[in-house]
């Protein structure tokens, strides 16, 4: 580790300038939970490192129109504490609180975990459910991307990520999440899924399903939204949707050696985001 | 699906180095300035509470409070041998010459207060709240500080040793008694297994624990939650992955050790049967709170889903592998 200089930056636009005038040689820095233990291994050895933690416009959830807007470095706590993200967002809450441990979530930000790229990253399948919109600033200027698409084009080099942002769902939508980690904290994701299902009565109307820790990166199972949608939720539905992934994750895993425990795993988590968006849909409150 | 079961775990440990093998403690207790009582011992605190028992036994040996006790320990040049903090001993072992030490450092105050008491004999003597007081007329009595300002030119202490009683096995035939005294423990848990993932969940767990005396009952059980929490991690998470005697696993973000939400809350049993050789019936429980735990899981999976897991730690994924061998063989 070689670091000349830490810039505490005061505004977005002292930040980009930054990043464009030192481009890769430069790291920006929010919470720091995944960057710190990067910089320690040598994984990345920046001469600068830009501190974003104290920029009061990239913090914080707001609610405008029809958005709800994250911004970059909110913390997972307090997403956690947020009351938006009871009930029909209740998806969002839960994985941020199954995130590290109450030390990493006051510290990891939203931001963070969608710009470290980790396929295991718990935020990100709720937010891609959400079909959330990801807003980066450059000096090149501003860049909206979808966060389905985000990973096929992800952060440059050049670029800060501002906030991330979804449209409010309504009464009949509801996101829900599940995790499969190997004890109750400090647990690194081997599975998650998240479900954004609009309900018609008992049916689903429309439906996005994001995976995590299924491929190189979180990403949509179309294969089981569309076996699901216009379906209603019950038993024998549910059993369907699992083969249907089974046979996705067959596809795209093959040969893994993780893959036989995953495809009988998937059953679980598959059935635990369906019964839970079942239950809030009935009123059941989630928490 | 998930499927209850519940399983029970027993067992019986042998205390000290065993085997014939000489195991012996010893103690020093010497007047301080100000009337406090020193006692010097090689005794190591590795966490176990071993610098808070002890002090609690001299305490109790010579009357005074735990506050006016100094435990010098951990400085071998200060103190004499009283062997390893292993082998579940220290509590018996040691506590027993801290005993002896103490109840010879009483005949050594009571032989001072004689003279300075202008008695005829030691006789009728006892110690009460850091005084020596004649019992039949406890007008005639003379403070530990008044005795360490007569005496500040001359040491007042005394030595206490205790030698384990064990014996060897016969070499030919395995047989014999080499262990005394034993510790007994018994623990229960309830256990919830996930079919689909092969998470075992723990529900409950009791854990009754043989103590002889409990010399300190909240140590005590804190040494139950941790020896039970360690073997939680033993049985369900914990996994070298040892490869021609390298470890694989070499690091805590994959070597899992369960969290503070991985551990329930154990409801401790404290058996008082006090062993009349050790002091005040005070016997160790270190390494024996981590015995039975790890039958007790494997015997509620079993319970659990009928599949008998022979090689820990009980991993998820090998959790589903042994349920789908199951399911072929059936």
């Amino acid at each position: 580790m070689d670091i000349k200089k830490v810039y505490n930056s005061k505004s977005v636009e002292e930040v980009i300038d930054l990043l464009g005038e030192y481009g890769k040689k430069a790291k920006v820095i929010a919470g720091g939970t995944d960057i710190v233990i990067a910089l320690n291994k040598n994984v990345i050895e920046p001469e600068i490192l830009i501190d974003i933690s104290k920029i009061e416009e990239l913090k914080g959830i707001r609610e405008e129109d029809e958005y709800i807007t994250i911004g970059s470095t909110t913390t997972f706590a307090e997403v956690v504490e947020s009351q938006i993200f009871e009930n029909n967002l209740y998806g969002l809450h839960k994985a941020c609180k199954m995130v590290g441990s109450p030390q990493i979530r006051n510290k990891g930000t939203i931001g963070g975990n969608i710009a470290n790229g980790s396929p295991a990253a718990d935020s990100v399948p709720p937010l891609m459910a959400l079909d959330s919109i990801v807003t980066l600033k450059s000096i090149d200027g501003i860049r909206e991307i979808s966060l389905e698409d985000y990973y096929l084009n992800p952060i440059k080099e050049k670029e800060l990520l501002i906030n991330i942002r979804f449209k409010r769902p309504k009464d009949n939508q509801i996101l829900t999440f599940a995790k499969l980690g190997l004890r109750k904290a400090l647990a690194i994701s081997r599975l998650t899924l998240s479900s954004y299902i609009e309900f018609e009565d008992k049916t689903i109307d429309s439906i996005r399903v994001a995976s995590g820790a299924l491929a190189k990166f979180p990403m949509r199972e179309k294969e089981v939204e569309d076996y699901l949608l216009g379906k209603s939720l019950e038993e024998k539905t549910i059993e369907g949707a699992i083969e249907v992934l089974r046979n996705s994750m067959d596809e795209r895993l093959k040969g893994r050696s993780t893959l036989p425990y995953k495809r009988v795993a998937i059953s679980t988590i598959l059935r635990e985001i369906l019964e839970e968006a079942l239950a809030i849909e009935e009123g059941v409150k989630a928490w | 699906m998930k499927k209850r079961g519940i399983g029970v775990g027993l067992s019986f440990y042998g205390t000290g180095y065993g085997n014939g093998f000489p195991d012996i403690s010893r103690a020093i207790v010497r007047l301080l300035p100000g009337g406090r009582i020193g006692i010097y011992c090689g005794v190591t605190e590795v966490g176990q509470g071993a610098k808070t028992a002890m002090i609690q036994i001299g305490a109790e040996t010579l009357g005074v409070t735990e506050k006016d006790i100094d435990l010098i320990h951990e400085d071998t040049s200060l103190m004499p041998d009283s062997g390893t903090a292993a082998a579940t001993r220290q509590t018996y072992n040691t506590g027993n010459a801290i005993k002896v030490a103490c109840q010879n450092m009483r005949e050594k105050l009571f032989e001072k207060a004689k003279v300075e008491l202008g008695l005829n004999s030691t006789a009728g003597l006892a110690l009460e709240k850091g005084e020596v007081v004649l019992s039949f007329f406890p007008q005639k009595r003379i403070s530990f500080k008044r005795l360490s300002e007569i005496y500040k030119d001359e040491t007042i202490e005394a030595e206490g040793e205790f030698v384990a009683q064990t014996t060897t096995m016969d070499p030919d035939t395995g047989q014999g008694a080499p262990y005394w005294p034993y510790t007994f423990n018994a623990c229960a848990v309830e256990v919830e297994v996930d079919m689909n993932t092969g998470i075992v969940n723990l529900l409950r767990a009791v854990f009754a624990q043989d103590a002889g005396r409990a010399v300190n009952p909240h140590l005590l059980e804190g040494q139950m939650d941790g020896g039970f929490a360690m073997a939680l991690g033993y049985t369900l998470f914990e996994d070298l992955k040892l490869e021609n005697g390298v470890i694989k696993n070499n690091r805590f973000s994959k070597y899992l050790i369960p969290t503070a939400m991985d551990m329930i809350d154990v409801e401790n049993i404290i058996i008082e049967d006090p062993e009349n050789t050790a002091p005040y019936g005070a016997k160790g429980i270190g390494e024996p709170v981590m015995i039975p735990i790890a039958p007790a899981i494997l015997n509620a999976i079993y319970n659990a889903i009928g599949i008998r897991i022979t090689e820990l730690p009980v991993t998820p994924e090998k959790l589903m592998k042994a349920i789908r061998e199951a399911e072929v063989n059936n």
